[in-house]
């Protein structure tokens, strides 16, 4: 069952694109990664999609609801961490997570599990919280009524290692039972650790949309070698590189055919690995550039 | 509980201003005593100059009242509500009500504001709502001090007039409350809109000025909210202009309606 849809969603600003035609779906109980980075139109999408942007052209439904119409009762099942947003410096941790809980009209759940993952001094004023402690304020509100999506955008920025990994047991959790996740990220290595399915975007348009680990099968694997020959003599696929003395470059279905070809020089260091999801997306990125 | 009553944000709004509110409540409070109890020692210097014939002059500018500011009611008029609560309280409830959306998103609050299910209207009107006790309180604090200061100096004020002139302040510093949030959804920066809506009020005293001045300028005064008021007949006669309060209570509902509107369809950009 599909609990997030996009079909052709696009946002222009006046003539500027944020996105374009972007057609993905969001399968119940999932981790889904967004990939991209920097300006190529992660927020825009997460903006749109909860209703803080007017989308320009397409449509999309959370929960089977359609965002133009039902924006309000969407959100009751909604969670959101911004990627920029800052809390009322006035308010301590605890006045701020009352007003937010009032605002929710719901039973918060899951509010104590996230107060003892995030140990924070909710007695203390937010002005005086590092980027961190705001970072787990932000988190502690999107989940803590327990929401069927949670939707992230960069959540982990600012906290330190050993919170991120206590927070990615706590995503996993969830997941188990049964919600949703829709996680933006530029980080790959936690895209590749926490997310079932991927999206990549590029200049606000989606190049890939998989399962991680079709999307590495698919990709192939990356040869390394070094023969005693000049590199520039080996005739390899149109993609060959040559990287400090070393031939590198992707097969696919092929491995066979490729071994035999590099069998006729002198080999004198191989390497044969998966291509990971930073080869992948290097991968995306260099096509046209 | 149904969220469109609970006006948890209009609490919050009300709570957060509450240091704001209580400051400008005792900056007025002592201001209306400070300026009612300054009475006595201008009446004979004012009785003069109206035997005189020297308040004339500023009648064309400050209206019939000059003349009669040789008396209380005249003088509490002209020196307190012309200018202390039409234009200085306008400016700072304005200026207050101009920056309660746009700083939010200046700030970026507002992102973690409207991830919860509330309509962008609903934010805007309980922006509004949460503003109103600020307004009623300095208001009638301000009332309140007048009275103490007029019973202590021996001075004689019909108190029902009073406070009718003071209920008809309401409309008036709710339309200005509803013009400073129109402001405030329309541009992202809050200083920004705080000056324009000062540049508002200045220009709203002007025109009704220039409209009492000049004749052929008449019809200037009827873009002035404070044309609207008419407080100097309802503190010395307890007259109210009935039309202006509706036409007040319109602005500030036509005001309203389309800051909600104008929200609604705006784009929150980071």
């Amino acid at each position: 069952m599909n609990v997030i849809e996009t079909k052709g969603l696009t946002k222009y600003y006046g003539e500027i694109k944020g996105i374009k035609d972007l057609t993905l779906s969001v399968e119940k109980g999932e981790i889904f990664g967004f990939l991209g980075p920097n300006g190529a139109g992660k927020t825009t999408t997460i903006r749109t999609l909860l209703g803080y942007l007017n989308k320009t052209g397409g449509d999309a439904y959370i929960l089977g609801q359609s965002i133009d119409e039902n924006i309000v009762d969407i959100k009751k099942e909604v969670g959101y961490i911004p990627g920029e947003f800052n809390v009322y410096g006035h308010l301590t941790g605890r006045q701020f997570l009352d007003f937010f809980s009032s605002l929710r009209h719901r039973e918060m759940t899951l509010l104590d599990d996230l107060l003892e993952i995030f140990d924070l001094p909710l007695d203390r004023r937010i002005k005086g919280y590092s980027k961190g402690m705001k970072q787990m304020l932000g988190i502690i509100q999107a989940f803590m009524d327990d929401p069927d999506i949670v939707i992230m955008d960069e959540p982990t920025s600012g906290l330190d290692p050993l919170l991120q990994q206590k927070f990615y047991t706590f995503l996993n959790k969830q997941k188990k039972k049964g919600k949703t996740m829709f996680f933006s990220s530029h980080i790959l290595s936690e895209v590749d650790k926490i997310c079932d399915r991927l999206a990549i975007i590029k200049e606000g348009e989606l190049v890939a949309l998989e399962n991680i680990d079709t999307l590495k099968s698919k990709s192939g694997k990356k040869i390394r070698v070094k023969i005693k020959e000049k590199p520039e003599k080996f005739k390899g696929p149109k993609d060959i590189k040559i990287v400090q003395g070393y031939i590198e470059f992707r097969i696919t279905n092929d491995i066979d055919k490729w071994i035999k070809e590099l069998s006729k020089y002198t080999i004198t260091d191989i390497e044969i690995k998966d291509f990971s999801l930073e080869d992948i997306f290097i991968h995306y990125y260099e096509v046209d550039t | 509980m149904n969220s469109i009553l609970s006006f948890k944000i209009a609490i919050q709004t009300f709570k957060d201003n509450l240091k704001t509110t209580i400051i400008i409540m005792g900056l007025f409070g002592i201001m209306a005593a400070v300026y009612s109890g300054m009475f006595p020692s201008f009446k004979d210097m004012l009785d003069q100059m109206a035997a005189s014939g020297g308040l004339d002059p500023f009648s064309s500018f400050f209206g019939m009242a000059a003349l009669e500011m040789n008396t209380y009611v005249g003088f509490l008029y002209l020196e307190m509500y012309q200018i202390f609560i039409i234009i200085i309280l306008a400016i700072v409830i304005g200026f207050i009500a101009a920056s309660i959306v746009s700083k939010e998103i200046e700030l970026k609050t507002i992102d973690l504001i409207m991830s919860n299910p509330i309509s962008r209207k609903q934010i805007v009107f309980e922006k509004f709502i949460g503003l109103l006790p600020m307004v009623l309180i300095i208001n009638f604090v301000t009332m309140i001090a007048i009275m103490i200061t007029t019973s202590a100096i021996g001075e004689s004020l019909d108190f029902n007039n009073l406070f009718l002139t003071h209920l008809v302040l309401i409309p008036y510093l709710m339309a200005i409350l509803s013009i400073g949030i129109l402001i405030s959804v329309i541009y992202d920066e809050k200083m920004k809109c705080s000056i324009i809506m000062i540049g508002f009020v200045v220009a709203m005293y002007i025109y009704q000025t220039i409209g009492q001045m000049i004749s052929s300028f008449e019809f200037v005064k009827y873009f002035s909210l404070t044309y609207y008021t008419n407080l100097y007949n309802v503190l010395k006669l307890g007259k109210v202009n009935i039309e202006g309060v509706i036409v007040l209570c319109a602005v500030t509902i036509v005001t309203l309606i389309i800051a909600m509107i104008y929200f609604e369809h705006k784009d929150i950009k980071i």
